[in-house]
């Protein structure tokens, strides 16, 4: 997917809850090209123009599931304590 | 591979800042699409989308950041504004380069010399395993070893892998139109395996050929190869003549090979089995051994005295009273110039360390000048660590370009050491090499730590608002106390140097005043090429034949022979005995020996104070110098009494005579007693010494034309005035004199420049002050007086502090100075008068400069 396409997806997915901070996408997606974790190579979009497409790695994949845990462990620990509040 | 990724980034700049322009761009077409489907006009669709996306500058930036090594990044940037900051101000740039391309360069040259010299092992594989051995006997001072014992030692020693030996001599080849005068080495069985190091063409020498009777080899140098054969392959088995020998080349051996020394153009087998290499007690071997893995030199030395112990019993009358003496070979090669190597290394570190000052005060000034640049600077958002690392990178252009000019420098200047210093051994070994370039290298770091460290700190002290508002001129405190120090510390060191050259300078002239006890002008030296196959009674009649046609030549007014040139160091020490006998309360005479013909007094103009004149024939006799007369026949006749030699079979002979003393073993020493053997043997090495009514250089052809009639299958070679003998005694001495003025000299004037820098730098800042000071009715002079006492009260401080360092440092001279101290008061106090002289001129210009400012003019600056 192109950063475009990225900021759209997030944005129809999370149903509007998520809007992705457009100052700091760029960044991150080519930090990210940096670490490995994604890959990125020059393409057409539908609509015939030039773009760059992003596409998860082994390394990243395993880096997501690495996030989704910290994630799930992060909210159950919120939630745990919100329960004696 | 991200950092590799990212290092390449920075040097792809411009394509990475396309690619992330087009990925923008993009984005925001895509976005500006969106807008327009939900209605908006084209261009407020496209600029709501450029403003959701933010600043596209920052944009770039922050994009740009993830992709490229920030550190390297800052680096080019910070080397393309020193580039661009540095070319504005020309004459400075010019200025630092210039002085750190001869700091460097100088530092450099002379590292490459102790590195070739010193540092690095001698040119033979695992060199560290080499050694010498020498044997000594109580009384005589010669180690030379007898072939048999070579042999011996060879075969019952436990911690060498091998043993062997060489000798040298000078001969006449014949198988040219003219005898060709070369140098050549006879050596032991296993010399090369020894020494490691095979033949580049053909072989080494076969065992068969290491006996004797066996076919006649000889190996040849690199050089001989192209000079005589132009370095033709085809040269084995072609053959050289000496004397009735004709002798078959076996191989060339590669130009790295200098050993035993450079001159040595052709190796010979010495078999150890002839028959005249069997006594014990005639030695003229130098043996060189190689230890096995593992033996260390402490068990070497151990063994081989147990071995000679053991060959003491066997043969107690040659080898009872002889020990062994190991020395690692490089020690033996290089030991005598470390002291001077290291003292002009010193101190042209001590030059550079002045140069750096120097510049860390210029820097000091011109980074005070920029205040208001690093101001903004800060103000724009700039942490302190990037500025200083911005001025830092400034220095590090400068002291790079210094070195890489420097390295060219270095690489000139290794024909001044040819020249200055030819009896340096390992010469031919010093060259540049990437260790000289790599120490360049770190002496740019070096450099630019000490310069530019303490300036950009300086620098960078925060104090915005008083800066901008100012102007850039009240930062500048009148004390500048930095700046004086930096001063006060090159005045010191070139205080030091300056003791340092001043006390050779004058023991040079010392040695130049003394009075050799003979005459060493108009006298001309040559050697004629024997060997020691002939080196006995047969020899002396032809010798004095050609002494007897020389001394007949027009022009000539005498002619001798001698085994060493006089007032160079020759040694041989021996033991003499009395033979009418002496007291037992008596010293032993031991004492130096010269052997010479009759005609040496004459030629070199040494009295014969008492007695007669010694006679070449007949039996044996010496004259002996006054010295000796003094110390071992005090009061007593010392004529026509006989001295006995230490040797096997010596005669009595009869002391005819007492003469004046003469330094014959070197101007800088004392005369010590000396005994002149008269009629000696005609040994290869002989020097011929002609004295001549007029130039001696100019006698040179007719010299040899008259020798080669008499001897025309000799070689007449090193023919040289008396004096060049004695200058070239003196290389090393010269050496170090003549640098260590030079750097005391270029020392001096940095000082000097440094000390009008700051000075003029001072003035130009106070002129408003002064300005003030004259309208308000201060004399001329007082401001004249005021700044001129400002720079000679840092001068004299720092003179003193210097003179403290002079003091340690003159201390590390003592062994090198001849009839002056290392504390001489003379020397120094002159160096504190000079010194105080030139920074006294050096502080009057600025002075006056700032008496003459026109009060009405600076006040209407304001």
């Amino acid at each position: 997917m192109h950063g475009y396409a990225i900021t759209t997806h997030i944005q129809q997915v999370s149903a509007d809850l998520l809007r992705v901070e457009e100052g700091s996408l760029y960044p991150a997606l080519h930090r990210m090209e940096q670490d490995g974790w994604v890959r990125a190579e020059w393409g057409v979009s539908e609509k015939n123009r030039e773009a760059r497409f992003y596409s998860l790695t082994a390394k990243g994949r395993k880096q997501l599931a690495q996030e989704q845990e910290t994630w799930a462990r992060l909210t159950e620990g919120v939630e745990r304590v919100m329960r004696y509040v | 591979m991200a950092w590799y990724s990212r290092i390449w980034n920075v040097v792809r700049g411009e394509r990475v800042h396309r690619d992330i322009d087009r990925e923008l761009r993009f984005h925001v077409r895509e976005r500006t699409d969106e807008f327009r489907a939900a209605g908006m006009s084209a261009e407020e669709a496209g600029r709501q989308a450029r403003i959701q996306l933010g600043n596209p500058v920052v944009q770039m930036e922050r994009t740009r950041d993830m992709d490229v090594a920030a550190w390297l990044d800052a680096t080019f940037r910070n080397v393309r504004l020193a580039l661009r900051s540095l070319a504005k101000t020309p004459g400075f740039t010019a200025t630092v380069v210039l002085t750190l391309a001869l700091g460097i360069g100088a530092n450099s040259a002379v590292f490459s010399a102790i590195d070739a010299v010193l540092l690095r092992p001698l040119p033979f594989p695992d060199s560290d395993q080499l050694m010498l051995l020498e044997q000594k006997r109580p009384k005589v001072s010669q180690t030379f070893v007898a072939p048999v014992r070579l042999m011996d030692w060879g075969r019952l020693n436990s911690t060498f892998q091998g043993i062997s030996g060489y000798y040298t001599e000078d001969a006449s080849e014949i198988s040219g139109e003219l005898p060709e005068k070369v140098k050549r080495a006879f050596v032991a069985p296993r010399f090369l395996e020894v020494l490691g190091v095979p033949p580049a063409l053909g072989r080494g020498f076969r065992p068969e050929e290491e006996h004797f009777g066996g076919s006649n080899a000889v190996l040849i140098s690199d050089r001989f190869w192209r000079r005589r054969f132009q370095a033709d392959p085809g040269v084995l088995e072609k053959r050289l003549r000496f004397g009735p020998g004709s002798f078959a080349i076996t191989g060339v051996m590669p130009a790295s090979f200098r050993f035993p020394d450079r001159d040595v153009d052709l190796w010979f087998t010495s078999p150890m089995d002839g028959p005249f290499g069997q006594a014990r007690q005639l030695t003229w071997f130098n043996v060189i051994g190689r230890l096995k893995p593992g033996a260390t030199l402490a068990q070497a030395r151990e063994n081989m005295s147990a071995v000679q112990t053991d060959l003491g019993r066997q043969f107690p009358q040659t080898d009872a009273e002889l020990t062994v003496d190991i020395q690692p070979l490089k020690e033996v090669t290089v030991g005598g110039v470390r002291e001077s190597l290291w003292v002009v290394f010193g101190s042209v570190s001590l030059l550079l360390l002045i140069a750096c000052t120097n510049i860390a005060a210029l820097l000091l000034a011109r980074a005070t000048q920029r205040q208001q640049e690093i101001s903004v600077r800060y103000s724009l958002g700039a942490s302190r660590a990037s500025v200083v690392a911005q001025l830092l990178t400034e220095t590090f252009v400068l002291a790079l370009s210094g070195a890489v000019l420097g390295l060219l420098v270095a690489a000139g200047t290794s024909g001044v050491f040819r020249t200055l210093a030819k009896s340096l051994p390992r010469l031919e070994e010093i060259g540049l090499d990437w260790r000289i370039v790599l120490y360049t290298l770190v002496s740019a770091i070096a450099v630019t730590l000490w310069c530019g460290l303490i300036p950009s700190i300086q620098a960078t002290r925060r104090s915005l608002t008083s800066s901008l508002a100012h102007g850039g001129r009240a930062l500048v405190s009148s004390r500048n106390p930095l700046q004086w120090l930096l001063v006060g510390v090159q005045v010191a060191l070139a205080v030091t140097l300056l003791s340092g050259a001043g006390l050779l300078l004058r023991s040079f002239r010392e040695l130049g005043r003394v009075s050799p006890g003979f005459e060493p002008s108009h006298v001309l030296t040559l050697h004629i090429s024997t060997n020691w196959a002939e080196a006995g009674p047969e020899m002396r009649p032809r010798r004095d034949r050609i002494i007897e046609a020389l001394s007949a030549v027009p022009g000539v007014e005498s002619a001798a022979t001698s085994m060493a040139p006089p007032g160079v160091p020759f040694g041989f020490q021996a033991e003499l005995k009395v033979a009418e006998g002496r007291a037992e309360t008596d010293p032993k005479i031991l004492t130096d020996s010269r052997f010479v013909t009759s005609g040496y007094f004459a030629t070199m103009q040494i009295p014969l104070l008492t007695g007669e004149p010694c006679r070449d024939a007949g039996p044996p006799q010496v004259l002996v110098n006054r010295s000796f007369a003094n110390t071992y026949f005090p009061g007593a006749e010392a004529v026509g009494r006989h001295l006995v030699p230490p040797f096997p079979a010596a005669r009595p002979a009869e002391i005819r005579g007492i003469v004046g003393d003469a330094r014959e073993q070197g101007l800088n020493k004392t005369p010590a007693p000396m005994v002149y053997f008269c009629g000696a043997d005609a040994q290869p090495g002989t020097f011929f010494l002609i004295r001549t009514q007029g130039d001696p250089a100019a006698m040179t052809e007719t010299v040899r034309r008259k020798i080669r009639e008499i001897e025309p299958s000799r070689a007449v070679f090193d023919i040289m005035p008396l004096e060049e003998h004695l200058s070239d005694a003196f290389a090393e001495n010269r050496m170090r004199t003549v640098l260590l003025s030079f750097f005391a000299i270029t020392a001096v004037s940095l000082a000097c420049v440094g000390l009008y820098g700051t000075l003029s730098y001072l003035v130009n800042v106070r002129r408003r002050e002064v300005g003030l000071r004259l309208a308000l009715g201060a004399l001329r002079g007082q401001i004249v007086r005021q700044f001129l006492s400002q720079g000679l009260a840092v001068a004299m401080l720092a003179a003193l502090a210097g003179l403290g360092l002079s003091l340690v440092f003159t201390r590390l001279l003592a062994g090198m100075l001849y009839g002056v101290s290392p504390t001489d008061p003379l020397t120094l106090t002159a160096v504190i008068l000079l010194t105080l002289a030139v920074a006294t001129v050096a502080s009057l210009i600025p002075a006056i400069r700032a008496a003459l400012v026109e009060p009405m003019q600076v006040l209407r600056d304001e």
